[in-house]
């Protein structure tokens, strides 16, 4: 007998498990960096665009963060927002591949016992969860998309630059601020980690959420 | 080597251009570069994981490497042997850890590849060969049977096998004599 030619016939009736719908990162980046200053400029006009297009914010800047995909701005005055559930306009659930597909790698998630569910809005996935008896919402996106997180904050909030397992972040305490969810009205935000990790921007928040707990919390993310 | 076309890289036409086109950003382009591929890769990553779920992390988490890594690639090179290589380190990582191994299986009611249509108890006794021949090459070191799966179940070319198995062209030509003769021991002793 002929094994080549046996072999050769066995490759159409292997049953090969089904393709999975595999998804090609869609992101408007390039990956050259060939030109890291053309790169650093449309990072900088990405990040004033985002500032002009804020309502109410384009005099009165006095300090801006950029973080990843999120940017905060320090304002004489904020915008007139209200008090909103911090689930509200999350977007649907979604199975994990569509928030994989969104991040372009496996969401982190808190160390749980039953994972929580997933919700995607413009490519921003969060979840809820519980965490020493107060509710907690992680927001993550990939770097690459521009800033889909955006936040005014006043005089009353502190800004702490801070580095959360080697990364760098913010923490916002105090006095509450503006936080500009994607597809969704501004709302008032309670203290807020921001830090990135692995090419996304996370973001951690509690309404009485201390700086110890949120970067504890940072840490234990896995995925 | 019968069976088994050389020098098929299964470029398809505008490659050169569409490589270009996400070397400079447009992830479009690389969508369409991969589209073709996604079969292909994600059957590499099962051969080596053995577990498909294993195999689906190792495919997608490839396809994001390999648009990051994508202005390291030269242009006018062949994209699918680069891709498998990512996709084939991919699935190697992820198979260190202790899981369920899969096994491969033949379909059912294989059709039969002949041109004249065998009577049902030909059918069977061809398919229960073909059964115990996918036996045998499941049961060889891993591999001989890597390279006789990427060869001729995969019908990979001798250049995208190395790349699968990153090992060089060379040490695939021996390695797969050396496998076959395995097989062959194996499926046909002597009496």
């Amino acid at each position: 007998m002929n094994l080549e030619r046996e072999l050769t016939a066995l490759a159409t009736e292997v049953a090969w498990p089904q393709t999975p719908p595999l998804r090609a990162p869609l992101v408007a980046r390039g990956p050259d960096f060939r030109r890291p200053l053309l790169a650093a400029v449309a990072l900088v006009l990405v990040a004033l665009a985002a500032a002009l297009a804020v309502p109410k914010s384009r005099a009165a800047i006095l300090r801006f963060f950029h973080l990843g995909a999120a940017s905060v701005q320090l304002v004489e005055r904020l915008p007139a927002a209200k008090e909103r559930p911090l689930g509200a306009d999350l977007g649907p659930v979604v199975p994990a591949i569509t928030a994989r597909g969104a991040l372009h790698q496996k969401p982190l998630l808190p160390p749980l016992s039953s994972p929580p569910p997933l919700h995607a809005q413009n490519e921003v996935v969060s979840l809820l969860f519980r965490y020493r008896g107060e509710t907690v919402l992680l927001s993550e996106v990939y770097d690459a998309e521009g800033i889909l997180l955006k936040k005014l904050a006043g005089s009353a909030t502190h800004i702490e630059q801070v580095r959360v397992a080697g990364e760098p972040g913010l923490w916002l305490s105090g006095a509450t601020h503006v936080f500009f969810f994607p597809g969704a009205p501004p709302r008032l935000a309670g203290n807020v980690l921001l830090w990135q990790s692995n090419a996304l921007t996370l973001r951690l928040e509690g309404r009485t959420l201390t700086r110890a707990d949120a970067e504890r919390l940072a840490r234990s993310l896995r995925r | 080597m019968s069976g088994v076309v050389e020098g098929v890289e299964g470029r398809p036409p505008g490659e050169r251009e569409l490589v270009v086109r996400a070397q400079h950003g447009d992830p479009r382009a690389f969508e369409q570069l991969v589209d073709p591929y996604r079969e292909i890769a994600f059957r590499v990553a099962y051969l080596i994981t053995r577990n498909r779920d294993d195999a689906e992390d190792a495919a997608q988490d490839a396809l994001v490497k390999g648009w990051r890594s994508l202005r390291r690639f030269r242009a006018g090179a062949p994209l699918r042997p680069w891709l498998l290589r990512i996709v084939a380190n991919e699935a190697r990582n992820r198979r260190r850890g202790a899981g369920r191994r899969e096994r491969l299986a033949l379909r059912v009611a294989a059709a039969s590849s002949g041109e004249a249509a065998p009577s049902p108890e030909e059918a069977a006794v061809a398919t229960a060969e073909r059964q115990r021949l996918l036996e045998t090459l499941e049961r060889l070191p891993e591999a001989s049977r890597l390279v006789l799966e990427c060869r001729y179940l995969l019908e990979l070319s001798e250049q995208e096998t190395a790349a699968a198995l990153g090992v060089r062209k060379g040490t695939v030509k021996s390695r797969t004599a050396r496998a076959l003769d395995r097989l062959r021991e194996a499926y046909e002793p002597r009496a």
